[in-house]
């Protein structure tokens, strides 16, 4: 898998191959084809941050967008923020459960 | 890092479980969809199957759009684990659109089937969107034990070409058998075969219950097939595996504090508890065997919520005045040993309270086994 590079002003939205659901609280990716994410006895789950994050990745808005939004909800430094959605949405393209929109 | 906020965990571990457990609302886990009850194969020892051709059964059949209806109300409830099932699964000619729709809303799914009718096309499309097992019934290793117990000519070489396709999409395939007067000769043999194709388990069940159709003809077949106790408890004890899972619970399993139980309810198992299952016909029960009319619901008729939220709590609570059934069975120290639970009962005897001595001999042949090894 090559490293994703992963650009600011890009717009992701949820990939095809994964449906993403809510139960008691977790956020569950199940994938849909063979070669996405954990197909054996593992499911991949994000915490609240982690939801906080994949709820804007809509495919409407951008990477900075999103950034922006949670620095003006959160407090945390705008660096942590950053850093953080750029790591998860790194880690979901590698896991092709994302995919750009622009 | 990305790791603080995702992560992949393994299933035994999952922290949902425990939330649904202690979820006052009982949370729906899992679902049992028997989507026909037709078989390709006739197996004697067979509590569902009907024929490939049964065209009433067919018609009664739940539709795609139906079971795509009740599928979304099980997800609403919050199910995550879907058991495709049959009858055989694979004879239903929309069984690739079945099979994706329900993908699609986000179940983890298994399917059960006897592989005989698995084909090339089958094959890709499970490689493609996998499942998360795929469990197999081995019925015999060679042609005559096999087709002995499914009575369809050519089924052993359709089963094997039919395994030898799953087992190339490197799906996890899991295999099961029943352990029958039929096949018991062979069974090491079937043991070895199963254990030898996967990394994962092999289990046998050497305990038959009845149809769930409570077709009297075809009980006989059933219980010709039955082991006799003493039979029960030597399959057991011949495998080592099983018989050392056996004994390591028996402290559980054997328990003489029921002894002093004052008990009356019907159902102390897990039935209803994150799970429940749906006929083809679109009849939601507690658990696949539990026929009894008063315990089934028709969710043609209603919706699952109700039958989830009021319908299973109101027949959990049912309770039993059968004096015989009350100091026999609900203050018996080996009743985990036992096949007999409600629903059991019910297709034996028609009634839910009821003894079985059958069952009763059995559970007694599998204690002195477990008590002459400790």
């Amino acid at each position: 898998m090559t490293e994703a590079i992963i650009n600011t002003s890009a717009i992701y939205l949820p990939s095809e191959k994964i449906v993403a659901r809510e139960i008691e609280g977790e956020l569950i990716i199940v994938p849909l084809v063979s070669g996405v994410g954990d197909m054996e006895d593992e499911l991949f789950t994000l915490n609240d941050t982690g939801k906080e994050i994949w709820k804007r990745l809509d495919g409407k808005k951008s990477l900075k967008t999103i950034i922006d939004e949670l620095v003006a909800e959160f407090e945390a430094p705008k660096e942590e923020i950053e850093k953080d959605v750029l790591g998860l949405t790194e880690e979901l393209l590698k896991r092709q459960m994302l995919t750009i929109a622009s | 890092m990305s790791e603080s906020f995702s992560s992949s965990i393994p299933l035994p571990e999952f922290a949902l479980w425990d939330k649904m457990k202690h979820n006052k609302n009982r949370g729906l886990v899992s679902f049992d969809l028997e989507v026909t009850a037709r078989c390709n194969n006739d197996c004697s020892h067979c509590y569902i199957n009907l024929p490939a051709g049964d065209q009433e059964a067919r018609k009664k059949e739940l539709t795609l759009e139906q079971i795509s209806n009740l599928a979304d109300q099980a997800v609403e409830l919050g199910a995550l684990w879907c058991l495709i099932t049959g009858g055989e699964p694979l004879l239903r000619p929309d069984f690739f659109e079945l099979y994706m729709m329900l993908k699609k809303k986000g179940l983890l799914l298994s399917v059960f089937t006897n592989a005989c009718l698995v084909t090339k096309k089958h094959a890709e499309f499970f490689k493609k969107y996998p499942p998360r097992d795929i469990e197999v019934t081995v019925y015999g290793v060679t042609k005559e034990t096999y087709e002995k117990i499914s009575r369809k000519p050519g089924s052993f070489e359709a089963f094997m070409r039919g395994l030898t396709l799953l087992m190339e999409t490197g799906v996890r395939i899991r295999f099961k058998t029943m352990a029958l007067k039929s096949n018991l000769h062979e069974l090491p043999e079937i043991s070895n075969f199963c254990r030898e194709r996967t990394k994962d388990y092999f289990r046998f069940d050497p305990q038959l219950h009845l149809r769930f159709d409570r077709n009297p003809e075809r009980n006989e077949l059933i219980k010709a097939e039955r082991l006799s106790p003493d039979e029960v408890a030597a399959v057991e004890k011949a495998d080592e595996e099983r018989f050392g899972a056996l004994k390591k619970g028996c402290d559980k399993l054997i328990n003489p504090e029921f002894e002093k139980h004052v008990c009356d309810h019907l159902f102390r198992c897990g039935a209803g508890n994150g799970s429940f299952s749906l006929s083809y016909e679109g009849f939601f029960r507690l658990c696949s065997s539990l026929w009894h009319p008063d315990t089934i619901y028709d969710l043609k008729r209603g919706t699952l919520k109700e039958a989830w939220e009021k319908f299973v709590p109101k027949v959990r609570a049912m309770r039993s005045q059968n004096k015989e059934f009350l100091n026999k069975c609900r203050k018996c120290a080996i009743i985990n040993l036992c096949l007999w639970c409600p629903a059991h009962a019910y297709l034996e005897t028609g009634g839910m309270d009821s003894v079985v001595d059958f069952f009763c001999q059995v559970a007694h042949a599998r204690s002195a086994a477990i008590a002459n090894t400790k």
